[in-house]
């Protein structure tokens, strides 16, 4: 319901997306990278960019924070230019590395109390109050603290200015489950107040639970993106059925709708695309034993996705 | 918990600015350079008054060959400034100054670098240009300690052991030394920025050094070098001999001009480059 709330306020601005990369290509001389990557985020979404690691999302986003350049393309945040318009840029967005690195020698207080200076920005108790929801202690030096505390430092760091634009990759490695969710409630809030939100993962269960639209990215190019509501609904549906005797595999192959047709012994194996009459008429028309429909999960959505594509 | 942070409010004391984070960073290993710089000059120091005057001395390095006499600067070795001039400043004080600078320049800008810790740095409101700014203004601050320590060490300490040197001039090589090692520190500030890489940074830039010492000191016994040695960074410095002539600025501006150059390029290059990759 929300969703659908936020996506209303910010229909006004969505002629100017928050994020624009147009035809973006950086490759390096090791071949990884991204190559023609056009992709829009808006105001009030939260856009999940998942791939396998090495597939070009950490480039991406180092791209967006003007960290590196890009070969050719042009990216814009918030209208103005990545590189020109860099420091007015970052101003208004709040980023969390993916290979989080922060000064060894401070405690988490000196870390955030010096970011909050260089951002001319967030008052203290801002910062305490987001701390003490992850239940951060801010008193150890940062030497001393677990992967999932820095994270939790690196988390406050990205959030604490209320940033228009967040950007965060791989957000929640390292957290425990709770805290993950706390987490992606956060987002979930930034977003609400019609903020953007893009985040990467490698974990298509947390891209589906959190994210508005997901965007796929393998060997540095984009996939696809779509709205995580009409992935579910046009994903195909899984029938498995057990036949009194073998089925004849050309049967049910050539049933409209069906993309994926295996038998063995006497048990049916189909994915179904659309509409699934056809196939429940033809399965009833047969003795039939046993049968199971059922959706797939967005992860085997997306598998489905690389094998076709092999 | 939330009642001992809410005692701690950062606010006015924290870390305001990339300046004063490193130099608090710096803080412990300046303080340490500067106890390693004042603890040599005051073992030097403390040889001063068994040579001060002693004739028997002098006759002894009269009888060295004069090649050696100009290499180690050995002339007026029983005086005040002459002691100095050979003992500290021909080699040791100015090469003190230089390693702590080319060490830390290194390590400003490269170092965030390779601990990776410029992504989130630089997700801040802070330009690039303004990053090696601040850094820079650290390493000249943080070498005039040091320098400062060594001016302070050997004027105001030194005539307790009866080594006596007229400010100015103490002042004039003391500026020469701190010059040589601002030029190498901005210069390994650059390249660090240039590349990414500390090591690379510290191999050129000591080698650099080196070879600028070699080069105006040798010079003075290999008549061939005479007509390059103006190359050398260390001879426009050190090598006019700020001790016995005073200051030179004319080749002050040189140095200056060449330490701007460095540090432009340092900018120029750093704002054009990726980072971290």
């Amino acid at each position: 319901m929300v969703q659908v709330e936020s996506r209303a306020q910010s229909s006004g601005a969505a002629s100017s997306p928050v994020v624009r990369f147009e035809h973006v290509t950086k490759i390096y001389r090791g071949g990884g990278g991204v190559r023609d990557l056009t992709l829009d985020v808006h105001a009030g979404e939260i856009l999940g960019f998942l791939g396998p690691n090495g597939a070009g999302k950490t480039t991406t986003i180092r791209l967006l924070l003007d960290l590196i350049r890009p070969s050719t393309g042009a990216i814009e945040v918030f209208g103005l230019d990545s590189r020109r318009d860099s420091v007015a840029i970052r101003r208004r967005v709040g980023y969390l590395p993916g290979d989080l690195a922060l000064y060894e020698q401070l405690s988490a207080r000196d870390v955030l109390s010096h970011f909050a200076h260089l951002r001319g920005g967030p008052s203290w108790s801002t910062i305490r109050s987001l701390a003490d929801t992850l239940e951060l202690d801010l008193e150890r030096p940062i030497r001393s603290l677990s992967r999932g505390t820095r994270q939790k430092v690196g988390i406050v760091a990205a959030l604490m200015g209320d940033p228009e634009l967040l950007v965060l990759d791989e957000p929640t490695s390292g957290l425990d489950p709770l805290v993950q969710r706390q987490v992606h409630e956060m987002l979930r809030a930034a977003a609400d107040a019609g903020h953007s939100v893009f985040l990467s993962s490698h974990i298509l269960s947390e891209v589906a639970q959190v994210a508005d639209r997901v965007g796929l990215i393998r060997d540095g190019r984009l996939v696809d993106v779509e709205r995580v509501v009409d992935l579910q609904q046009h994903a195909a549906h899984l029938v498995d059925a057990r036949l009194h005797s073998a089925p004849v595999r050309e049967t049910y192959a050539s049933l409209p709708g069906v993309t994926l047709c295996s038998v063995s012994g006497n048990d049916l194996h189909l994915e179904v695309a659309g509409d699934l009459r056809p196939v429940i008429a033809a399965l009833a028309a047969s003795d039939l034993d046993d049968l199971s429909v059922r959706e797939p999960s967005l992860e085997e959505v997306f598998l489905s996705f690389y094998d076709n594509d092999d | 918990m939330t009642t001992t942070t809410e005692t701690h409010d950062p606010g006015e004391a924290g870390l305001r600015s990339v300046f004063a984070r490193a130099m608090r960073e710096e803080r412990r290993a300046l303080i340490g350079w500067t106890i390693g710089v004042v603890a040599f000059c005051l073992v030097m120091l403390s040889i001063f008054p068994s040579i001060h005057g002693n004739v028997n001395f002098s006759k002894l390095l009269d009888a060295y060959p004069e090649a050696l006499r100009k290499m180690f600067q050995v002339e007026d070795y029983t005086t005040g400034p002459g002691y100095l001039r050979a003992e500290v400043f021909s080699f040791v004080a100015p090469l003190l100054l230089t390693l702590f600078a080319v060490l830390w320049g290194s390590d400003l800008s490269a170092g965030e670098e390779e601990r990776r810790t410029i992504d989130l740095l630089l997700a801040n409101p802070v330009s690039r240009r303004r990053f090696v700014t601040e850094k820079w203004l650290a390493l000249i601050v943080g070498t005039v300690v040091l320098a400062a320590a060594l001016e302070i060490a050997l004027g105001a300490i030194g005539p307790l052991f009866k080594l006596h040197v007229a400010w100015t001039r103490l002042t004039a090589e003391v500026l020469g030394s701190w010059l040589f090692a601002v030029a190498f520190g901005t210069l390994a500030l650059s390249l660090g920025a240039a590349t990414g890489r500390r090591g690379l940074a510290r191999g050129i830039t000591t080698t650099l050094a080196l070879a600028s010492y070699l080069l105006s000191t040798l010079s003075n016994l290999v008549s061939w070098l005479r007509p390059v040695r103006n190359l050398s960074l260390w001879q426009h410095t050190l090598g006019v001999d700020p001790l016995g002539s005073g200051f030179h600025f004319d080749r002050i501006a040189l140095v200056v001009a060449v330490t701007l150059i460095f540090g432009a390029a340092a900018l120029w290059t750093f704002d054009r480059r990726d980072l971290a990759t």
